[in-house]
């Protein structure tokens, strides 16, 4: 091996090690796990697939998969669309102080922690002393139980994800529409496109890597969102907001069924892997500046 | 460049030298984990007489509080991983010891010492296939009425005859309610349990279960069909969701049950002995009595989902003074001192007479609930996902998402396939 690929691969090795230990150990080790009835401390039975049979066909675990896929459609175009509209707006503002300083105002929910947001959401949210209802009230609408209602723990909790996530989004946006180059604008100003056009002609397609990007990770985050739902809900009630990862980190650490959870942390990997690449596959456009 | 080096010499050596020299003789330690989070004081008495068993013994106590929310996960890495487990840990010994075999069996000196000063109720606890394991450490872990004494005068209520039968009690509870004109509660009755994890919510519904005579699981703990959906249990949950939906006597826009009766929003909760410190600390304006929970078919009795022991670990290496320590605070003083320091009950039969038990506003209730039958144990290896089953059926039931029979079948059900499983 020559010197530059010996330094290389010195570079990668630090994160390389990283994934293999945070990352690759685990999903191998679930993998191992999940053909296995294991007791910890005690002794695993290798059982085949009936841990695969057991899981797929609970029903609970099909109501939390379809509580995860209600929440990711409410939570991930909203966010999406969100902050791409927030990122025009922003991309408009002549005064780079005023741009950085809404800008910062956008992204402060996303450094908060997410239990401190959840927290704070659950206040906002409280049938009784809640802010939205105080709110709601003064247009004369009724008090709602939100994250104490079987129809609308969803939507709440989505509400929440959206307003933990929009400000990295919408800084992505940003960045995107910063290094989209001006002739293009004027060239299609001179062509005498309107801005709808030039939003639609111009814009999103040159957006399309970010988009494509942040919908990715917005569907990660929201598929294994757990903080939120497990500081606010607990997955109630009764059950309406049991969430896929609430399920897995009940069965592995509050039953301790190490094999069932390990099926479900397959399930999720896989079911992320295919959505990502079929994501990345049917929308991804090659852009060149 | 000589004298840099001789320098650096100089220093290396005498780091070596300290390194080396032997210092005085260190006091080893016995790491006890425990999630009681809620219970500082009665945490540091661990530490405090630690101190003392450090000059007999050497080895002095480090309490480790581990937060409740998610503690097993915690639990489970460390005992698992051996390596940074604790020594001692406070845990359930179905779980623990009977799903799990993590826990090192007690001495027979001291399990005797044990099982012959502990309440009847509690001679089961700490136990796992008959050998004992765990020191019991909470008394009185089973659910009182508690009332708050203004709400009841305002209502035309007596305080100091609370309602003994559950037809009593319901009606008690009506005039304690106040609807607005939408015939929402702005005031309820009860403060009830209906958010959090359907083990919570078991947990509180079933001493209106054990009210109306049903039990969640046979009394081998083998089958739930015909027990957990019996027509007594289908009553009870009947009873239970009326109290939501039919009556309105308890609301589900509530907080949780405690915030509720500390803002004088409900009259009345049913918690164990722990909650009148809580209320003591978190709402003192609230004049509160308590008295025996009411008695429907039978009486409930003093009986818990959640027996908590002190657990000393098989791997750990220091297991023997482990046990040393254990055995050093196994005495009706240390058992009095620890739990009055945090204001809650003490465990040894001997101090539940004690002049400090004695002026605690749950003593005739507590003594008049264990008068009652002993309720149904279920100290399952699996009690978790049982309860879980269980409680969401429950739950589902008082947000009305269907009746109790077909709901509670359903769970009977589930909970026969985690028996078998």
């Amino acid at each position: 091996m020559d010197r530059q690929r010996r330094a290389g691969l010195l570079f990668v090795l630090p994160a390389l090690v990283y994934f293999c230990l945070v990352f690759l150990v685990p999903l191998i080790q679930s993998i191992v796990w999940s053909f296995y009835r294991s007791v910890p401390g005690g002794t695993s039975t290798f059982v085949g697939l009936r841990l695969y049979h057991k899981v797929l066909s609970d029903p609970t675990f099909w109501q939390a998969v379809g509580n995860t896929v209600t929440l990711v459609l409410l939570s991930v175009p909203a966010t999406v669309a969100l902050a791409l509209a927030a990122a025009l707006g922003l991309h408009r503002f002549r005064s780079l102080r005023w741009r950085s300083a809404c800008t910062a105002m956008y992204f402060l929910p996303f450094s908060v922690s997410l239990v401190a947001a959840a927290l704070i959401w659950q206040w906002i949210y409280d049938p009784v002393y809640g802010f939205l209802n105080h709110l709601i009230g003064f247009a004369g609408l009724p008090p709602r139980k939100w994250l104490q209602s079987l129809e609308l723990v969803l939507p709440s909790l989505a509400l929440v994800n959206v307003w933990v996530r929009l400000g990295f989004d919408t800084i992505i946006f940003l960045a995107a529409l910063q290094a989209i180059p001006g002739e293009y604008y004027e060239a299609a100003g001179i062509d005498g496109a309107s801005r709808s056009q030039m939003l639609r002609h111009v814009t999103l397609p040159l957006l399309n890597p970010q988009i494509v990007m942040v919908s990715i990770l917005e569907l990660i985050f929201n598929f294994k969102v757990f903080d939120t739902v497990y500081a606010t809900t607990q997955g109630g009630p009764a059950s309406a907001s049991q969430t896929v990862i609430m399920l897995l980190y009940d069965t592995a650490f509050k039953y301790f069924r190490l094999g069932d959870a390990s099926v479900m942390a397959l399930f999720v990997f896989l079911s992320l892997l295919l959505v990502t690449l079929l994501q990345w596959r049917l929308f991804r456009r090659q852009v060149e500046y | 460049m000589r004298r840099g080096a001789l320098m650096i010499l100089a220093a290396v050596l005498s780091a070596a030298m300290l390194l080396t020299v032997p210092g005085p003789a260190q006091t080893k330690k016995l790491v006890f984990w425990t999630h009681w989070e809620q219970n500082p004081e009665f945490n540091k008495f661990y530490e405090t007489r630690g101190k003392e068993f450090a000059q007999k013994h050497g080895y002095e106590v480090e309490v480790v509080t581990v937060p409740y929310q998610g503690y097993e996960a915690k639990y489970l890495a460390a005992l698992v991983g051996k390596s940074g487990a604790p020594d001692i840990f406070m845990g359930m010994t179905h779980h623990w010891c009977g799903q799990y075999d993590f826990c090192d069996k007690m001495p027979a000196d001291l399990a005797k010492t044990w099982d012959e000063n502990l309440p009847k109720y509690m001679v089961s606890v700490g136990k796992w296939k008959g050998a004992r394991y765990g020191i019991p450490i909470e008394h009185g872990n089973f659910q009182q009425m508690y009332i708050n004494a203004d709400m009841f005068k305002k209502a035309g209520l007596n305080p100091d005859q609370p309602p003994k039968t559950l037809d009593e009690w319901l009606a008690a509870m009506k005039k304690l309610t106040i609807l607005d004109a939408k015939g929402e509660p702005t005031q309820v009755g009860f403060a009830l349990r209906h958010k959090g994890h359907p083990v919570g919510i078991t947990d509180k519904f079933l001493p209106f279960a054990h009210a109306y005579g049903a039990r969640m699981l046979s009394p081998d703990l083998e089958k739930a069909t015909g027990f957990a959906n019996s027509p007594e249990m289908v009553a009870a949950l009947q009873f239970y969701s009326d109290l939501v939906l039919k009556y309105k006597v308890a609301s589900l826009s509530f907080p949780t049950p405690e915030d509720a009766f500390g803002q004088k929003r409900a009259a009345v909760i049913f918690r164990e002995s722990w909650f009148f410190g809580w209320v003591r600390k978190n709402a003192p304006e609230v004049t509160f009595k308590v008295y025996a929970l009411p008695c429907g078919k039978t009486c409930p009795g003093a009986g818990n989902l959640f027996p908590w022991t002190n657990l000393v670990y098989k791997n750990s290496p220091n297991k023997q003074a482990a046990w040393e320590f254990m055995r050093f605070i196994s005495n009706p003083k240390d058992d009095l001192d620890q739990h009055q320091a945090q204001g809650i009950l003490p465990v040894w039969t001997v101090n539940l007479e004690s002049a400090y038990v004695k002026s605690r506003p749950d003593y005739n209730s507590t003594r008049e609930m264990l008068r009652q039958p002993v309720p149904p144990e279920y100290y399952h290896p699996k009690s978790n996902e049982l309860a879980t089953a269980f409680g969401e059926a429950v739950v589902a039931v008082i947000y009305g998402k269907g009746e109790p029979k077909p709901l509670l079948d359903g769970a009977a059900a589930k909970m026969d396939r985690i028996l078998k499983d």
